[in-house]
């Protein structure tokens, strides 16, 4: 063997160990992923998979014993008035408050994208009951529009008015509800909108205006197409928020009167520990997730459209 | 580069995954005592939990060697059960609140060889006892209601409580209270579940035996269920339930009586426990329940305040030790005081204070029938729920009488199969 032939031998094994110590440390630090695929599957995977089984059964929520009933609770599912009117409620709260909060978040983004004095204290309060918990937020808003000691009564009387029960009926809990749900949100969208303005490049809108264009035509040819990601960001997550709605109901209205102010999710919680019909509930559960999955997919899909026909 | 920025991340996931999992972790007591967990039900300024904690102390303060960890509950008092049952994790000791035999008797540990179960309330037998003559949990007390009623407000209609004497004379009361200005019927919207307190304190008064009977074969009577919602909707367009219904809690309630601005709720006796801590001077009352039907007018009861411990707890024997020492007289004596309601032990004698004549009156001559709860002894178990959100419904007007039945009877006949 020629020394260039062990020299070859040498530099390959050396290459050879390298990739196996390379491999080896490449599965070590994969090792570290472990706990948190284990947390993963433990919360996420496992409660999924036992909820799409237990939507199978009549389980009562509480005792050892619960029976197979194949797609009967869908079937009833099908058939139940009181889901499909809170379904229509559910809509309501998704789209109503992803509107609410598109059409704010975009006007308050881009009045807090010019240099103002001020401007960053006035994102962090306009930010700031993201932090909240919606709970805290519903009972703010609750003690503001109760009928007896509510500051908004007050304020009527004070006016000379008659005090209004706002939350009594479904039409009143659920504008109220809207509205919170929405005020409390729109930060999230004002700052995706925010990063979506800033991340347009100036060179666009100087062109526009060297070409004549006014600050509307500026607005509506230039900025919002450009803006095109973060609206499909900020939809999305407004539209999942809305749908899954149920802390600020469950506070506000308790779902009241009657059903008619109740969103799946807070159906949901009445059916499983009320009714005691978990099975039923579970079934629920796994449709509110389908109608969710499959309205993310068509609106990710719509907007992604318009993004690439705009491109 | 990176590979040592893939590392970095790696790291930093286990790390925080290892601050979570050691963040979930329990703390253990190190003192070596026995700490017995405790599902009261009771919210934070209850009168009875004030009671409970007082007894509580002494028993500790005898009892070096156990600590009783009291547990707040308020709406959600029985989702919380429900889910550490699920979980087979239960509380060492818990407030059954009238499903002690039914729902919760498998999880229960019999109690009938307890030193104080001589003197079970023998009234309670039909719904805390089974057919083998075991029961699960300490009776506190035994729930006898009946309408609850304001004397001062009815005196200034010109009326006092002894003028209640069946529906009609109901009815116009409540006709002669709403031209004074006060409210005839104080309720809370559908997160109190008063409404649902109006179908059980109405339903014995609407329906005859076989009607009755009937609902334990699965038979839903609509017709009669219908006619109680109708009282509800009556008494909404007549403007006899207070306007600020949807957003009154419990103790909205509590105070409209103690403040003489309503005249009568359907309720247990706890709302004057807690209307005289509003004000003590408070001329409150109770009177049977005029039936609807113009039979006899009737008081309802039943289980109300009991206590239970776990069958499979791993304190079981201290567990029953502590229900030992509620049950002593002058413990059970206190508690019983504290929700309104006579002792659930034959042994005990309570002062019910305001309460004490209407006691003497209707309950001790032992001539007025006791109904039980209607949801508790002729509806499926789970059905409190539709109850009280039906109701809710016809009191808030948005569904009539008829609609609201047929959600009622639905659920029923899903429940009855599923029970059965």
């Amino acid at each position: 063997m020629t020394v260039r032939a062990v020299e070859q031998q040498t530099a390959l094994g050396s290459r050879r160990t390298h990739r196996r110590a390379s491999r080896f440390r490449g599965a070590s630090i994969n090792l570290l992923y472990l706990p948190a695929l284990v947390l993963f599957a433990v919360f996420t995977v496992y409660p999924l998979i036992s909820g799409v089984a237990l939507s199978f059964t009549d389980w009562d929520g509480y005792s050892p014993q619960r029976a197979w009933v194949a797609a009967e609770n869908y079937v009833r599912l099908l058939t139940d008035d009181t889901f499909r009117s809170v379904l229509g409620n559910t809509f309501i709260y998704g789209i109503g408050s992803t509107a609410i909060q598109q059409v704010i978040g975009l006007g308050l983004a881009l009045a807090l994208d010019r240099r103002l004095r001020g401007r960053n204290v006035a994102r962090a309060i306009i930010y700031l009951p993201v932090l909240v918990s919606p709970i805290v937020m519903g009972t703010f808003y609750y003690l503001l529009f109760q009928y007896d000691n509510g500051a908004l009564n007050d304020l009527v009387v004070a006016l000379g008015g008659q005090r209004q029960a706002w939350l009594s009926t479904a039409a009143g809990g659920i504008t109220t509800i809207v509205l919170v749900n929405s005020v409390q949100f729109v930060g999230t969208s004002m700052i995706i909108y925010l990063a979506g303005l800033q991340a347009i490049a100036p060179e666009y809108t100087e062109a526009a205006m060297l070409d004549g264009a006014n600050a509307w035509q500026r607005f509506w040819s230039v900025t919002l197409p450009l803006l095109q990601p973060a609206f499909a960001t900020s939809v999305i997550l407004n539209l999942i928020g809305g749908l899954k709605l149920f802390d600020v109901i469950q506070v506000l209205t308790g779902g009241g009167p009657g059903t008619s102010t109740s969103s799946v999710s807070t159906l949901i919680g009445t059916t499983y520990f009320a009714n005691q019909a978990a099975g039923y509930s579970a079934a629920m559960g796994v449709a509110l997730f389908a109608i969710i999955a499959v309205l993310t997919v068509i609106a990710n899909a719509a907007l992604n459209r318009r993004r690439l026909e705009q491109q | 580069m990176k590979s040592r920025s893939r590392s970095a991340t790696a790291a930093l996931t286990a790390g925080v995954t290892a601050l979570m999992l050691s963040s979930c972790a329990g703390g253990a007591s190190d003192s070596g005592k026995v700490t017995l967990e405790f599902q009261t039900a009771q919210a934070a300024d209850s009168p009875l939990l004030a009671v409970l904690t007082e007894i509580t102390e002494q028993f500790e303060s005898e009892n070096p060697g156990v600590d009783i960890d009291l547990k707040t509950g308020g709406n959600d008092y029985e989702s919380q059960i429900k889910v550490r049952l699920a979980a087979r994790n239960p509380p060492d000791i818990w407030a059954t609140h009238g499903w002690s035999l039914l729902r919760y008797g498998q999880f229960l540990a019999p109690l009938q060889d307890e030193p104080w179960a001589e003197h079970f309330n023998p009234a309670l037998a039909p719904v805390m006892k089974n057919d083998d003559g075991e029961f699960f949990a300490l009776p506190v007390d035994t729930a006898v209601s009946g309408l609850i009623v304001n004397e001062t407000v009815l005196e200034r209609a010109g009326l006092s409580a002894d003028d209640i004497t069946d529906w009609d004379s109901f009815l116009a009361a409540a006709e002669a209270v709403a031209a004074t200005g006060a409210v005839p019927l104080t309720l809370a919207g559908s997160k109190d579940g008063s409404a649902g307190n109006v179908v059980d304190w109405l339903a014995p008064g609407a329906f005859d035996e076989d009607q009755l009977a009937s609902f334990e074969k699965g038979e839903f009577d609509a017709d009669g269920y219908e006619k109680i919602l109708a009282v509800l909707e009556t008494f909404r367009s007549k403007g006899w339930i207070n306007p600020d219904y949807s957003s009154a809690t419990g103790d909205d309630m509590a105070r409209s009586l103690a403040q003489d601005r309503a005249a009568f709720a359907l309720s247990s006796n706890v709302l004057v426990t807690q209307a005289l801590s509003y004000a003590p001077g408070a001329r409150l009352a109770f009177v049977p329940v005029p039936a609807m039907n113009g039979t006899e007018s009737y008081l309802i009861g039943g289980e109300n305040t009991a206590f239970g411990a776990a069958r499979d707890g791993d304190h079981l024997d201290e567990a029953k030790e502590y229900l030992a020492y509620l049950a002593q007289p002058e413990n059970d004596a206190a508690l019983a005081q504290a929700t309104g309601s006579i002792p659930g032990l034959t042994n005990v004698e309570a002062d019910l204070g305001v309460l004490q004549p209407s006691y003497e009156k209707w309950v001790e001559p032992g001539t007025v029938p006791l109904r039980p709860f209607f949801d508790r002894a002729y509806l499926p178990n789970g059905m409190w729920n539709t109850v009280v959100t039906t109701a809710d419904s016809v009191i808030a007007g948005q569904s009539s009488p008829a609609d609201s039945t047929k959600k009622v009877a639905d659920d029923f006949a899903t429940l009855y199969k599923e029970a059965e």
